[in-house]
């Protein structure tokens, strides 16, 4: 009876020529997870949403928005005070580009708590890792747009870092901004950049990621491949599909996540200075510099690097140094999968050691973003030092560290004994 | 282990935490709360701007139109008292005043205030107009205890000195109120529709939380 | 593992579809904002605010043109002796008794105005949106033999009267339209607004 609906035809009908049901089934209704995934599973989801919607309020804000140094500042008070709801658009976008890096965060951070980033699962690591990249650059390139104070002046700082670079640094800058000093030339381009090459390598990599996570299956919290035991049809047994288990816990979260972030956009859309600084609300002027220059808080810990490394060595500048351990702090997650010897993945059954350098790179990324937020003093320094140092110390010790010392036995399966 | 690592991540801004200099200058900040559903009160600083303030320091964000629907202000009565410059009542608060006429009679542009609250905050706004002191070193006889070696004269001084120290303190009250208004005028708005938001969000959040433990009992 | 099949069916089907429901609401208010976003802005709104226009100046028989919303609004000073024309000429009308809603109420007269001998026409072609042309005097054109005076359309040889009544046998479906209007001096225009009635 139901195979003659219109409906069910039509499916058949697409499904001869796309595999619209297969791809269902497999990245949805019957895609399996771990049984023993937690919270920190969630991030993944409403990273996605925030993706969405960032896209979304993006689209709505340069349908009004000016790309040019004389428009740019007054087309965003024309959003917030002339445009319909405008406000709230530009509220949830701003607010997004903070949610989207405090839940990248924690994403990255289950990941290294749980191993996840180990084989087979290495690619799906640096497609993440590629996608935070990405969004690195598409906060910066947002961030300038408003063309305040703090935009003009982290675009010009940021731009100057690449000045640094031996030989050809000062020419490159010049060719990045097209100009001799930040201005509309630059502006302009680091738009067209924001809003349509940055989000389509965005979008493209994190189709990739996903499709990656499918097709070897999510890791969890005990780090056991669930798909070694498995019923006669193929179904593994500690696991479940993400109909209607997982996605009824993704609702849930979103539910949780949305009122934490409506409660922020609504009644704190400035987030006390960190999501829209104030020092922004003056417009860019190259002839002053505001007293603090401050990046957004979810650059600071790399700031706070930059900041660290004040002396030459080996005949580069500390300029370029500290340039190159800043990104060196960034592209280092990309090479955890191959720092990490041990032959287990959670951090559950990983020894000591594992545990103080993750306890000791949590903390140092803390301490490193505060620092990077005030301005610098002495002390400070020499602690911005001590803490990049401890940074790197977690990844570059790890080949030693995870090889030598004792892990605890991994159960063979879920919720069993070693 | 985690819960060690929750406290550290509460704790370790705290351990840094150094106190920094005044934001008011020479002085701690005065206490200011908004309160921008006082609709009287944004009237009388509306008045007391666009008379003392206007002069100088256009609101180019601002349209006259928004000001007088939100502040409960009839357009004709709008029109007729508070625009000065033949502008319509849809127009930008833009001013006349010239670059060049500016910087020879006062040395540079005044700024726009639009975002002035938003950009230094109310209560710096509220501190710095109630301490001008006289100064016979400085160009108009005045300086300031937050603003140190300030370009703007103290325009409000034969109001400050015909009034009460309660009164003086309400209008620049008001003033202050009305500066915060402009700067965010759709603050109001926002916490209405907000509060909407979040209750419906509660709603939905219970029920999501039903469904998923209503799931999750087949997987025990 | 396999899904299991529920303790309580009824209560797993109520919470389900409650929530579906609540989520669905949920994109709905979502949507309020961005189909909000796009109705016309403060800015727009102050940019089609209504045109005042001296029409003390104007002289029988001449035209001006006013900007209004973006569009050319013809106000014509129709002289005396045309005004009779207007009611002679009803027989090659399409519609002569304005049974189109294209004037507001005030101007379903036989003048189209709210002032006898001025005429505030839209000027936009209600066929494909040309400007039609203003030949005001009675006498042989070369698009009509027996010319009344009014307006000709170029684009398509659309004809109206000088009250902007489309003629029968044109392209143009229906009379040009009279934006809302209404006169706040003797002599002082205001076009894009009906007044205090």
């Amino acid at each position: 009876m139901s195979e003659n609906t219109i409906g069910k035809k039509s499916i058949d009908w697409v499904d001869k020529r796309f595999p619209v049901v297969d791809l269902f089934e497999r990245h949805l209704s019957k895609y399996y997870s771990p049984s023993n995934i937690n919270i920190w599973y969630l991030f993944g989801f409403l990273l996605l949403i925030v993706l969405v919607m960032q896209i979304l309020t993006g689209l709505w804000l340069m349908m009004n928005y000016t790309n040019t140094a004389e428009g740019a500042f007054s087309s965003i008070e024309y959003i917030m005070r002339d445009v319909d709801y405008g406000w709230l658009i530009r509220y949830m976008h701003a607010g997004g580009a903070s949610a989207f890096f405090a839940l990248i965060y924690l994403h990255m951070f289950r990941g290294m708590m749980y191993g996840s980033y180990q084989k087979p699962r290495e690619l799906i690591w640096v497609g993440g890792w590629f996608v935070y990249v990405l969004l690195c650059a598409e906060g910066f390139t947002g961030y300038v747009l408003p063309w305040g104070q703090m935009s003009f002046w982290a675009a010009q700082v940021i731009i100057s870092l690449v000045g640094s670079i031996p030989y050809f640094g000062e020419d490159l800058a010049i060719w990045i901004r097209g100009d001799y000093i930040v201005s509309g030339i630059t502006l302009s381009r680091l738009f067209a950049f924001h809003v349509v090459l940055l989000p389509i390598l965005i979008i493209a990599v994190v189709f990739f990621h996903i499709l990656a996570l499918h097709e070897i299956g999510s890791n969890n919290p005990d780090g056991i491949e669930v798909k070694k035991h498995t019923d006669q049809d193929g179904v593994p047994l500690d696991a479940k599909p993400f109909f209607p288990y997982d996605i009824t816990h993704d609702f849930y979260a979103l539910g949780v996540f949305l009122l934490i972030f409506c409660t922020v956009i609504f009644f704190f859309p400035e987030g006390g200075g960190y999501i829209i600084e104030y020092v922004n609300y003056e417009p860019a002027n190259p002839l002053s510099t505001p007293a603090h220059i401050v990046p957004s808080w979810y650059y600071t810990p790399f700031y706070a690097m930059l900041r660290a490394i004040d002396f030459p060595l080996f005949g580069l500048t500390a300029k370029f140094l500290g340039f190159v351990v800043m990104a060196a702090g960034i592209a280092i997650f990309a090479a955890l999968p191959w720092l990490d010897r041990s032959p287990v993945k959670s951090i559950k059954y990983k020894g000591i050691f594992s545990k103080i350098f993750l306890t000791c790179f949590v903390i140092s990324f803390f301490v490193l973003a505060y620092l990077g937020s005030v301005p610098p003093t002495e002390t400070k320094n020499l602690l911005a030092k001590v803490f990049t140092f401890l940074y790197f110390s977690y990844f570059l010790l790890m080949p030693f560290y995870t090889r030598f010392e004792k892990c605890k036995p991994v159960p063979e399966r879920v919720g069993e004994a070693a | 282990m985690r819960k060690f690592l929750y406290l550290l991540f509460f704790f370790s801004p705290t351990i840094l935490f150094s106190a920094g200099e005044y934001r008011c200058g020479l002085m701690e900040c005065d206490n200011f709360e908004a309160n921008v559903s006082d609709k009287a009160s944004l009237q009388r600083g509306l008045s007391t701007y666009m008379n003392y303030c206007y002069g100088c320091h256009s609101l180019k964000y601002s349209r006259y139109k928004r000001v007088a629907e939100d502040l409960l202000i009839p357009l004709e009565m709008y029109e007729d008292n508070l625009i000065f410059n033949g502008s319509k009542i849809g127009e930008l608060m833009e001013i006349s005043l010239s670059k060049d006429d500016a910087i020879n009679w006062l040395g540079a542009y005044p700024p726009d205030l639009t975002l002035e609250a938003r950009l230094r905050r109310p209560d710096w706004i509220y501190t710095y107009l109630r301490n001008y002191y006289p100064d016979s070193t400085r160009p108009y006889g005045v300086n300031n205890k937050v603003y140190q070696n300030v370009n703007m004269p103290h325009v409000l001084e034969d109001m400050q000195n015909s009034l009460s120290v309660a009164e003086y303190d309400q209008v620049i009250y008001d003033l202050t109120n009305f500066m915060t208004y402009v700067a965010d005028p759709s603050a109001e708005q926002r916490k209405r529709i907000g509060t909407y938001v979040l209750l419906f969000l509660v709603i939905f959040t219970s029920f999501a939380y039903m469904t998923y433990r209503e799931f999750k009992k087949d997987l025990k | 593992m396999q899904p299991k099949s529920p303790p309580n069916p009824g209560r797993r089907k109520f919470l389900t579809y409650t929530t579906s429901f609540l989520g669905l609401i949920g994109a709905f208010f979502t949507a309020v904002p961005f189909i909000s976003a796009f109705k016309p802005s403060a800015k727009a709104e102050a940019a089609g605010a209504p045109v005042k226009v001296d029409v003390s100046k104007l002289l029988p028989g001449e035209m001006m043109t006013v900007e209004w919303r973006g569009r050319p609004v013809f106000v014509v000073n129709i002289p005396e002796e045309n005004t009779n024309a207007i009611t002679n000429n009803l027989e090659r009308l399409a519609d002569p008794e304005m049974k189109d809603p294209s004037q507001p109420e005030y101007a379903k007269n036989e003048i189209r105005s709210r002032k006898k001998g001025i005429a505030v026409l839209t000027g936009v072609c209600t066929h494909l949106g040309c400007a039609p042309k203003y030949y005001p005097e009675a006498k042989p054109e070369d698009f009509d033999s027996n010319w009344q005076g009014g307006f000709f359309c170029p684009c398509h040889g659309s004809k109206f009267d000088l009250v902007g009544r489309v003629y029968a046998n044109v392209p143009a479906p229906t009379n040009l339209v009279v934006p809302p209007h209404f006169f706040e001096k003797d002599n002082l225009l205001v076009i894009g607004s009906d007044g205090v009635s």
